[in-house]
C-alpha cells in the first residue's frame, strides 16, 4: 500500500460524480433521485446522532422551572444562569482543569515513550516483537477493574491516591498498548530503505528516529495523539475509582450530579456542553487528518 | 535492527506498561484466591471465590447479556457503518460537516453521553422521545417503561452503545475506502457488475482488514460495557440487564459490598472469556507480525 498523505478532497469526489452523471445520460434522473435519498438519509442520521447532545444543550439554556418539564417546553426565554451557577457554586473549573491536565500529560508521555517502542516494533522482526505485540493486544483487552482495583489499593498504600499524576500514570499505562499498535502501523508504512541509507551515512538509530522518522510521522503522531487525548479525556471508570475530591475529573462530576435536584441536574447539562464544545471543535478540525492518517497507517489490511 | 537496539528503544514503554499492568494484574490473581478487604492482607481460601462465582446465576446472566449486546451492536454497526462510510465517501462539499457531526457521539465521554441520552427517555426530565413519537403516531406510542421494564431498557442500552460506537466503525471504514483500488472498480463496472455486486465482490473484500480491526475493537470495548449502565440502567440487577463489569463493580467496589476476592475471581474469569473471544485475532497478529 502506498502512503497517501493527502486525503481525497471534496472537490475531487464532486468532479468524479459529475463526470459519471454526464457519461450516462439515461441514468441521470435515477442518480438525482439517489442523491436526494442519500441527502435525506444522511441528514436524518446526523439529526439522530446529534440529538441527545443538542437536547442537553437546549435544556441548559432554559429557566430551571421548565428545563425538564413534561411535556417539553419549546418556547421560553433563554438564560445562561445554569452556566453562571456552575461556575460560581461548584468546583467545575477545578475538575475541568484536572481533566485537561490529565489528558495533556498522558498524551505527551504516551507519545514520548510509545514512539521509540513502536519504531523498534516496526523494524525488529524477531520473536520478541511478536510477543510484545500480542501482550499489548491482551493488555488492551483486559477488563478495567482487573487493573484499576489493585491500582486503587496500591495508590492508597503509596499515598498517591486522588492525585492527577497517579491518574495520568494509570491512563498512560492503560492506553499504551493502543498507542504502540497504532504508531507501529504508521512506522511500518515508511520504507526501511530510508533507515538503511541514513545508517550507512553514519546516523545512530536514535537520530534516525529523531531526524527522519518523526518528521515523516506527522499524520501518525497527530492521529495517535488525538486518540490518546480523547481516551484520557473520556475515561470515567478509572477516574471514578482512583480519584475522590482533589483530582476528580468532569465525567465523574457529571455522573455524580445524576439523581440530584433539578438545578444541579441543569448544571450537569451545562457542564456537558462546556466540556464537549472544545472537543467537538477538535472533531471538526481533526476529521480530515483522522481519515487520512488512519488510511495511511492504522487500518492496513 | 539489532536486538540490543530493540531492547533500548522499547524499555521505557515496556517498564510503564508491564510495571503498571502486571503488578496490579498479579494482585488480582492473588486476590482471587483470598478473602480480602482493601488495605488488609488477605487469607487464602483456595478456589472458594471461583466456586461462588460459578454458582451465582447473576454471573451467567451477566455474561450472556454482555455477549448478546456485543454481537448485536457489532453486527448493526458493521452494516450501518459501512453504509454511512460509502455514502459519506461520495459526498462533496458537505463531507467535513457530516463527518464532524457524526463524530460528536464518539468524542463525548461515554458516561456523559449516556446521561444526556437518559434525559431523552426519562419522563421525569421531559421525556422528549415519548413526546415526539406520540406526536408522530397520534398517541399510539404510549409511555414505555424505559428504565424499569426489561426489553425497553435493553433497547435504550443497545441503541446508546450503537450511538457512541457507530462513528468509530464509520470512521475506520471510511479510512479503508480510501485505499480501494479504483482500477479494479472500473474493471468490474465495465464487466457489467451492478452496484451491489461491486460492493460485495470488490470493495468489501479489499477492506476486510479494516473490518477485522473493527470487529476486534468492538469485541474488546463492548465486552467491557460499564459506563452506559450507570445512568441508563439503574435497575440493571433486578431486570437482568447487568454487564459483567457492572456486576464486578457491585460485588467489589460499590458501597456496602466490597467483596474483593469474589470480584477478582470474576475478573479472572472475564479475562479467560476475552482470551477465547480474541483467539482468532491473536493468531492473525502472530502471522502478521512475523512478516516485518
Amino acid at each position: 500500500m502506498t502512503i497517501q498523505l493527502t486525503p481525497a478532497e471534496g472537490a475531487d469526489s464532486l468532479t468524479v460524480s459529475e463526470a459519471t452523471i454526464a457519461a450516462t445520460p439515461p441514468n441521470r434522473r435515477r442518480s438525482r433521485r439517489v442523491a436526494v435519498l442519500t441527502g435525506l438519509f444522511l441528514t436524518a442520521t446526523c439529526v439522530v446522532m446529534v440529538f441527545p447532545f443538542l437536547w442537553a444543550a437546549i435544556s441548559s439554556t432554559k429557566p430551571t422551572d421548565v428545563a425538564f418539564a413534561n411535556p417539553p417546553v419549546f418556547r421560553y426565554v433563554p438564560t445562561l444562569q445554569p452556566y453562571v451557577d456552575l461556575w460560581q457554586t461548584t468546583n467545575f473549573y477545578h475538575y475541568l482543569a484536572n481533566t485537561l491536565v490529565v489528558a495533556v500529560i498522558s498524551t505527551i508521555v504516551a507519545l514520548a515513550i510509545g514512539l521509540p517502542c513502536a519504531y523498534a516494533l516496526s523494524r525488529y522482526g524477531g520473536i520478541a516483537s511478536v510477543v510484545l505485540l500480542v501482550m499489548a493486544l491482551i493488555f488492551r483487552a483486559l477488563p478495567r477493574f482487573a487493573v484499576v482495583l489493585p491500582m486503587y489499593e496500591i495508590s492508597k498504600t503509596l499515598g498517591v491516591y486522588d492525585t492527577t499524576y497517579a491518574m495520568a500514570a494509570a491512563l498512560i499505562t492503560i492506553n499504551q498498548p493502543f498507542t504502540i499498535w497504532l504508531l507501529r502501523n504508521f512506522f511500518a508504512e515508511i520504507p526501511k530503505e530510508l533507515d538503511e541509507a541514513a545508517l550507512v551515512d553514519g546516523c545512530t538509530r536514535l537520530s534516525v528516529l529523531r531526524r527522519i522518522m518523526i518528521p515523516l510521522m506527522g499524520p501518525g503522531i497527530l492521529t495517535a495523539g488525538i486518540f490518546v487525548f480523547l481516551f484520557a479525556f473520556q475515561e470515567y471508570l478509572t477516574a471514578a475509582v482512583l480519584t475522590d475530591i482533589n483530582a476528580k475529573t468532569v465525567p465523574v462530576f457529571i455522573a455524580t450530579q445524576i439523581g440530584q435536584n433539578l438545578p444541579l441536574l441543569q448544571q450537569a447539562s451545562a457542564a456537558t456542553v462546556l466540556l464537549t464544545l472544545p472537543v467537538i471543535g477538535i472533531a471538526f478540525v481533526a476529521q480530515k487528518y483522522l481519515v487520512a492518517g488512519l488510511h495511511s497507517g492504522a487500518v492496513k489490511g | 535492527m539489532k536486538f540490543r537496539q530493540f531492547l533500548f528503544l522499547i524499555t521505557p514503554s515496556v517498564i510503564v506498561m508491564f510495571g503498571f499492568m502486571l503488578v496490579p494484574l498479579y494482585r488480582t490473581v492473588r486476590w482471587s484466591f483470598e478473602k480480602v478487604n482493601y488495605g488488609e492482607a488477605g487469607t487464602s481460601v483456595g478456589l472458594a471465590n471461583y466456586a461462588t462465582a460459578m454458582s451465582d446465576p447473576r454471573l451467567g446472566r451477566a455474561t450472556l447479556f454482555t455477549v448478546g449486546v456485543t454481537v448485536v451492536v457489532t453486527a448493526i454497526c458493521l452494516v450501518t457503518g459501512y453504509l454511512l462510510a460509502v455514502l459519506i465517501n461520495g459526498l462533496g462539499r458537505m463531507r467535513p460537516v457530516v463527518l464532524g457531526i457524526l463524530l460528536i457521539p464518539y468524542v463525548l465521554p461515554h458516561v456523559v453521553g449516556a446521561v444526556a441520552y437518559s434525559w431523552m427517555f426519562d419522563t421525569n426530565f421531559g421525556g422528549v422521545v415519548n413526546y415526539l413519537m406520540n406526536g408522530l403516531t397520534g398517541g399510539a406510542f404510549g409511555e414505555p417503561l424505559w428504565f424499569t421494564s426489561v426489553w425497553p431498557n435493553r433497547l435504550i442500552l443497545v441503541t446508546n452503545v450503537i450511538w457512541f460506537m457507530l462513528p468509530f466503525a464509520m470512521l475506520m471504514m471510511l479510512a479503508g475506502l480510501q485505499g480501494v483500488n479504483q482500477e479494479s472498480l472500473e474493471a468490474a463496472e465495465i464487466d457489467g457488475a451492478n452496484t451491489l455486486q461491486r460492493h460485495l465482490h470488490v470493495i468489501i473484500p479489499s477492506i476486510r482488514g479494516v473490518i477485522g480491526f473493527v470487529v476486534l475493537i468492538f469485541t474488546m470495548d463492548v465486552v467491557r460495557l460499564f459506563d452506559s449502565l450507570i445512568p441508563l440502567a439503574p435497575q440493571a440487577t433486578t431486570l437482568g440487564n447487568e454487564s459483567i463489569m457492572y456486576y464486578v463493580f457491585h460485588v467489589a467496589f460499590a458501597d456496602g459490598a466490597q467483596n474483593l476476592g469474589l470480584g477478582s475471581a470474576i475478573n479472572i474469569l472475564t479475562i479467560l472469556l476475552i482470551l477465547v473471544l480474541l483467539y482468532p485475532s491473536i493468531r492473525g497478529v502472530i502471522r502478521e507480525a512475523r512478516t516485518v
